[in-house]
């Protein structure tokens, strides 16, 4: 089986969908915006109140009517008023950007939970990790910091230049003369930021797979000594990492002062203009003084959008990534058929190619309800990928399969496989209890858990646990033996009480007297179960109904154990190759 | 020997230590300023000149911000007031040359302190992952990757963050604060107490919550931790998840993950929100008391109208960079409640070092013993008793075999051989000499473990069975090509696509685990180990292709020492001798049929 993907934990810089709107992403919160808006506009026009109380406290002072009772307590009552202003407009900020953001991660996850097995491969965890976790955090961030500001320096822009244009219409059209220059370089080094911040999202990718691969491989770096390697692996994209943001620092060291330079200049313009009017008679000196008032009102809003723009860049960024998440194809359960299955498996003509290579080459057979069947095959013949194609989890290049005579993609996949057992090869095994490892389908009732663990030998095992069922087993299973792990999947497979079981090497891991007894308890406890088996040794199956060897991909003989030691000379080769040590098996 | 008696007990004792990192929100120490100093100073050493560079920056940058206001107010007063239009124009300039100032500035305060941030950001990230490489394999059974994962990405960007936009500003306000405290009280002294008794109290009440504040940060980061952990194993697992129609199990657990999240990060982002009304509510206090004190100085006489109208006005001086101050504040807590989740890796120890090789050991005796048991007894961490009181040993060039019920303990011996754990009684010694007192180095050329589940990483076939190997690191095609030539090796890779550049995935599941197990084998062989083990190494390959396999061990250097664990009896048929593995200890087996018959009739416990 190939490598499916051109790409892994690299670098990709396919372009994500092109700038995708980040504001449309928050119209169902526009109750949450107005609020928020508002409550900063509110806290923030309270603090002017202050400096009047002062002012009228001092004037009355003057005036010899001050009553400083009064005065104290209004102006207590302000300062706590502003206090708690302040914090409710961060309780709003708050609950505002977390909602977004729980809401978004919750649509990833459904999103993701509708994808095929194929896709999520494709786009592989570690991005999808990302997205749910850094992705996600630059658009709450966004929400929480940079919404708000940007809505009021927005008003207080367009507010100010009105103003402006009401005292003196040509001072005016100098300064705003200036805003299309701060918009440009706004404009030109947001794009390049942005992807940079897209480039350096993809870093943390990186690094993700680099150290969940340290991790996964812990053993055999700890074997090889060659902690160094991965050291150097991870120092990489680290050092990628940082390059990526120096560079965006570079930008951001050069926007924030030119914005700020270019602020600078329409004081010096109004106060080289303005004074040239004043002097020449055209404007009086108080509303050159008011002007000057108001241009800080300018400038103040067009600084705060230069610090956010860092924010908004990386939320931007970040956005397309999800956005590439959100927009995937659902895989589309087009089947209807809810029947129960008799067992019957008809493959006709059935290729897989990946690319140039086929590993599954007109491959036909039929399975007959209640039978016990094997695939037998050297290693890369195809075996696994037959089973993976049998469930769905891969759709084949060509070729059908009949459940019942109806084609596997007529029913419904949640009804096929409620009535499919897979027992997978490698071990996966969840970092939950035992219990909710075996009964991991919600629809396991007590009774098939019980007989599942009993047909699968693990009774002795789990009474030897302190906690039985309900211990929890450690990461990734590490701290049970390879056979344990194995029969735990068996058990999962068959507490669904299948009418189908496809087994992949189910005995390699497993000795043989409890292979033994394994295999008489399922023919025991399951007799209508139909048995789909891969396997290596010929022993357990030489009385099977009918063994299917497969090689390189195509079928090259299908029979029983004494047919095909007539008539396929492979087959014999693999019985010979077994023969030394079966009257011990 | 008796220094390694107390190795023992030293050695012993560290192993009863858990490697389970806290994920409760309870954060290490209190969040104060001394605290937080005593934390970052470290981290930031290195970038001394950085850290100057930006401090001049911040300095000129905000003589500049004060200057200007100045210069257009005198320009306007005395030139503008005057109709002199000449002095205007000069004054331009002069504002002019602020402004140009001011720029430059501004550029080496922010290239400078996000290159600090960077910098920080890096050396966090690789000493977490020097960390990770240097712990034993039992860390990774006690703790979750995603919560690890997100240890190194996110935590560390945390204190990125602080350190690029939030450092600076702390010490500039710092010091803006500093200054007009001392210019208050000189003006006034008596006026000057009473408007920074305010500022007082608040100091007293940030000391008080800083502590919870940074509670509720690390609880915001432990959930988001565990979220990653959820989201790591799901999607690590998600053919098990479709095959069992659970798609809803990672909804809803990740629904879970992401409520908790919610949940803590609203509470965090509260408390965060505190100083700010606090810091505010501070410095309105503070008018107030300049207010009503001042009326009160001014009616007995004590002070003038003007001198209050003054006072008021520089008393924002003080409050204004002083409410800033809490923004900062409150990320400084998310920045210590991150660097003590960092320090919770970087404070565990391996409790499996190497131990210092007494002269007579070095010298090691030159016996034909290649690997001893001797008492050896093992238990992980969560209590069950692997192995007791294990002896035997290993000579060179003889094939040994592990048989045995599943669970009886055959792995773990295996994994004692290679000192992926250390026995919790006992000692394993490697050609005389206490195993752990090798170098690592030494260790793993003398030691080759194809392990059971065979582990590949993202890249090539030829990526992978060269991994870790110096010998043929740096080779070319031809000579790697030559070399698995002579150990018959290379019709093994011929049965990949593209051969050696065929592309593996770190998850792997681009190839099953047969096709696995024979790059793994491949990998062992490339190596020439003194003593192999093969840990049920073949178990999924076919038998024809194992006898290739057989064929090629047989052609290893006849020195060579190979323990092979096996449930297929064909695998171990040519073993010299065979230990019957179960419930914790080892028998000798004798011959095959004797092997078989413990096998078929044993006691067996497991």
């Amino acid at each position: 089986m190939p490598s499916r993907r051109a790409q892994s934990s690299g670098l990709d810089f396919s372009p994500a969908t092109p700038s995708a709107n980040l504001f449309a992403l928050l119209k169902p919160y526009t109750g949450w915006i107005l609020l928020l808006t508002l409550v900063t506009l509110v806290a923030n026009g309270f603090n002017l109140v202050v400096p009047q109380l002062t002012a009228h406290a001092i004037d009355a002072y003057t005036a010899h009517t001050l009553h400083l009772g009064s005065v104290i307590l209004s102006f207590f009552f302000v300062a706590l008023g502003i206090a708690l202003f302040t914090f409710f407009q961060s309780i709003v900020q708050t609950i505002a950007s977390e909602r977004v953001a729980r809401d978004l991660r919750n649509d990833i996850s459904a999103k993701i939970s509708v994808q095929e097995y194929a896709t999520i491969d494709q786009l592989t965890p570690a991005k999808l990790l990302t997205n749910l976790t850094s992705d996600v955090d630059a658009i709450k961030t966004f929400v929480a910091q940079a919404i708000s500001s940007l809505i009021s320096s927005v008003f207080l822009i367009i507010g100010s230049c009105i103003l402006l244009l009401m005292l003196n219409w040509r001072l005016a059209l100098a300064v705003i003369a200036i805003l299309p220059f701060i918009a440009g370089t706004f404009y030109v080094v947001l794009g390049r930021v942005r992807k940079l911040f897209l480039k350096g999202q993809q870093i943390i990718d990186w690094l993700n797979s680099v150290i969940s691969e340290s991790i996964i491989g812990a053993s055999l770096i700890r074997l090889l000594n060659s902690q160094r390697i991965e050291e150097a692996k991870f120092e990489e994209a680290a050092a990628a990492s940082r390059s990526v943001g120096l560079q965006i620092i570079g930008y951001f060291s050069l926007l924030i002062p030119i914005i700020t330079f270019l602020s600078n200049m329409a004081t010096l313009t109004i106060l080289l203009l303005g004074g040239y009017f004043v002097i020449h008679g055209s404007m009086s000196l108080g509303s050159f003084t008011a002007f000057n008032n108001y241009l800080l009102i300018l400038i103040f809003p067009i600084m705060i959008i230069g610090f956010m723009s860092n924010v908004i860049a990386q939320a931007s960024a970040s956005y397309d990534r999800i956005m590439g998440v959100l927009e995937q194809q659902d895989s589309k359960d087009e089947g209807t058929l809810e029947n129960e299955l008799s067992g019957t498996i008809e493959v006709s003509q059935l290729s897989l190619k990946h690319g140039e290579h086929a590993t599954l080459k007109d491959v036909s057979f039929r399975i007959a309800p209640g039978t016990k069947n094997a695939i037998i095959g050297p290693t890369a013949g195809g075996k696994t990928q037959l089973l993976y194609v049998l469930t769905g989890l891969i759709q084949p290049s060509e070729g059908t399969i009949l459940y019942d005579g109806q084609p596997i993609n007529a029913y419904k996949k949640q009804r096929l496989h409620e009535q499919v057992g897979f027992v997978f090869q490698d071990s996966i095994i969840f970092n939950l209890t035992l219990r909710e490892n075996i009964a991991f389908s919600t629809t396991v009732k007590d009774g098939d858990l019980q007989k599942a663990i009993d047909t699968a030998e693990l009774h002795d095992f789990i009474s030897t646990l302190p906690e039985g069922l309900d211990t929890i087993v450690s990461e990734r299973g590490n701290s049970l033996s390879g056979g344990q792990k194995q029969r735990i999947m068996l058990a999962r497979a068959l507490a669904l009480n299948p009418k189908i079981l496809l087994l992949d090497d189910f005995t390699a891991r497993v000795d043989t007297n409890t292979e033994h007894k394994i295999l008489a308890n399922v023919a025991q406890n399951y007799p209508d179960l139909t048995l789909i088996s891969v396997t290596q040794k010929i022993a357990p199956i030489e009385h099977y109904d009918q063994v299917i060897l497969l090689m390189e991909g195509e079928v090259l003989a299908i029979g029983t154990h004494q047919e095909l030691m007539q008539s396929s000379p492979e087959y014999v080769q693999i019985y010979d190759s077994q023969k030394s040590t079966e009257n011990y098996e | 020997m008796n220094s390694m008696k107390k190795n023992q007990s030293h050695i012993s004792e560290a192993a009863s230590l858990s490697y389970v990192l806290p994920t409760e929100s309870s954060p290490q120490g209190k969040g104060t300023l001394q605290r937080a100093w005593g934390s970052l100073w470290p981290l930031l050493k290195t970038e001394r000149k950085n850290l100057s560079i930006a401090g001049v920056s911040v300095v000129i940058n905000s003589l500049a911000t004060l200057l200007a206001p100045v210069v257009i107010a005198r320009a306007i007063d005395v030139y503008v007031a005057n109709h002199d239009f000449a002095g205007v124009l000069r004054y331009g300039f002069i504002l002019f040359g602020i402004y140009i100032v001011a720029v430059f500035a501004n550029y080496f305060q922010i290239k400078r302190m996000g290159t600090v941030g960077r910098g920080v950001l890096f050396k966090l990230r690789n000493e977490l992952f020097l960390k990770l490489q240097n712990l034993p394999i039992a860390f990774f059974n006690q703790n979750k990757t995603g919560d690890l994962i997100s240890r190194i990405n996110n935590d560390t960007d945390k204190l990125n963050q602080f350190f690029a936009q939030a450092l600076m500003q702390f010490i500039g306000n710092g010091f803006q604060i500093f200054g007009a405290a001392i210019f208050l009280l000189v003006l006034n002294w008596k006026l000057g107490l009473a408007t920074l008794l305010p500022a007082f109290l608040v100091f007293v009440v940030t000391q008080l919550i800083s502590e919870w504040v940074k509670r509720k940060s690390r609880a915001g980061l432990q959930s988001l931790g565990a979220m990653s952990a959820e989201v790591q194993e799901s999607l690590n697992n998600f053919k098990v998840i479709i095959v069992f129609n659970r798609l809803d199990y990672f909804r809803t657990k990740f629904k879970e993950a992401n409520q908790a999240n919610y949940h803590a990060s609203v509470w965090s982002g509260i408390a965060s929100g505190v100083f700010t009304p606090l810091y505010t509510f501070a410095s309105n206090l503070g008018q107030l008391i300049v207010l009503t004190y001042g009326l009160y100085l001014i009616m007995t006489g004590h002070l003038t109208i003007g001198l209050l109208i003054g006072y008021i006005l520089y008393v924002n001086s003080f409050y204004n960079p002083l409410r800033q101050l809490a923004t900062v504040w409150s990320s400084l807590q998310l920045a210590l409640a991150s660097l003590d989740r960092i320090q919770d890796v970087l404070s565990l120890e391996s409790n499996m070092p190497v131990l210092h090789a007494e002269e007579s050991d070095v010298q090691s005796r030159k016996g034909e013993s290649v690997l001893e048991f001797k008492n050896v007894s093992f238990g992980y961490p969560d209590g069950k008793q692997v192995l007791h009181d294990v002896n035997f040993t290993l000579e060179k060039g003889k094939t040994y075999a592990l048989v045995g019920p599943t669970g009886g303990g055959k792995t773990t011996t295996a994994s004692l051989m290679a000192r992926l754990y250390d026995p919790t009684e006992g000692t394993v010694l490697l050609r005389g000499r206490d195993i752990r007192t090798y170098d690592p180095a030494i260790r793993s050329e003398k030691i080759g473990f194809i392990l059971q589940e065979p582990f590949l990483f993202t890249g090539t076939i030829r990526d992978n069975i060269v991994y870790g190997n110096a010998a043929y690191a740096e080779c070319s095609d031809e000579e790697l090509a030559h070399a698995l030539n002579q150990q018959n090796l290379s019709g093994l890779i011929a049965r990949f696509d593209e051969g050696l550049s065929t592309k593996v995935t770190g998850n792997a599941d681009g190839l099953s685990l047969g096709q696995r197990q024979l790059i793994a084998f491949i990998r062992a062989a490339l190596r020439k180990p003194e003593l192999l083990i093969l840990d049920e190494a073949t178990a999924n390959i076919d038998t024809v292709t194992e006898q290739l396999l057989d064929e090629i061990l047989e052609q290893f250097p006849k020195e060579t020492t190979k323990v092979i664990i096996a449930h297929r009896l064909n695998t171990i048929r040519n073993a010299d001798e065979i230990f019957f593995v179960n419930a914790g200890s080892l028998t000798l087996a004798g011959d095959l049929e004797h092997a078989v018959d413990l096998i078929l009739h044993g006691r067996r416990e497991s």
